[in-house]
């Protein structure tokens, strides 16, 4: 049994996440950068580190993935109001974040890195 | 996964009647103490999700265990953490509860 007093350790509190929900991908429009993250994953023993690559690439689609509000009904989103309603006038798969700032820093740099200098 | 690194994990939806659902799931951590040190950036839970009769949808979560993990001595020896959901169907004018360890 757990005793009363939790010196050093935080409590627990249920919380909704940082950047908020991700809107499904009803059209699968990045089920193939999903598969190649899973492959990787299998391949890999299941080992989340050796994926990052994949993963960024992941969060990359559905950046780059818009959808407004007649995407909104084509992709089975339920209607809340039409043009007037701005949380529906523009919403993407995820929204625009640097990628530094998810935590895939290293990955970037890397990428700069290998960039040949002109 | 190691702590302070982020992560993606996918989970598996489908509504396999002929009506579509609306639903919102709600998450659980085993074991409840590591709870606190899930942080997730981004998940398709704590709003509306709506799935087509018969559409099958991959949900992902976009997480990090928090990097106090590795120092909390009750977390020693915890090795395997696990990240459950529950898809609740969402019902007209129904708050969602956050999820409680009652």
């Amino acid at each position: 049994m757990s005793t009363a007093m939790n010196f050093g350790s935080k409590s627990f509190k249920p919380r909704p996440p940082d950047k908020g929900a991700f809107p499904l991908d009803h059209f699968g429009e990045c089920s193939a950068f999903k598969e190649r993250f899973m492959e990787c994953l299998r391949d890999s023993g299941y080992e989340s580190g050796a994926c990052r690559q994949r993963a960024m690439a992941y969060l990359e689609c559905r950046m780059e993935r818009q959808v407004g509000p007649r995407g909104a009904a084509r992709r089975g989103l339920p209607s809340r109001g039409g043009e007037g309603n701005p949380r529906w006038r523009r919403s993407q798969l995820m929204a625009n974040e640097p990628l530094e700032k998810l935590g895939f820093k290293d990955l970037i740099d890397e990428k700069s890195e290998a960039k040949p200098e002109k | 996964v190691v702590p302070g690194e982020t992560a993606l994990a996918f989970y598996k939806a489908k509504n396999p009647t002929d009506k579509p659902i609306i639903g919102i799931s709600t998450y659980n951590v085993i074991p409840f103490e590591a709870g606190q040190y899930f942080n997730k950036i981004q998940c398709f839970c704590f709003e509306e999700q709506r799935l087509n009769p018969q559409e099958e949808v991959d949900m992902p979560v976009f997480f990090y265990i928090d990097p106090e993990f590795v120092e909390d001595p009750k977390m020693a020896k915890v090795n395997l953490i696990t990240l459950s959901y529950t898809f609740f169907e969402a019902k007209e004018g129904q708050k969602l509860p956050l999820p409680g360890y009652q």
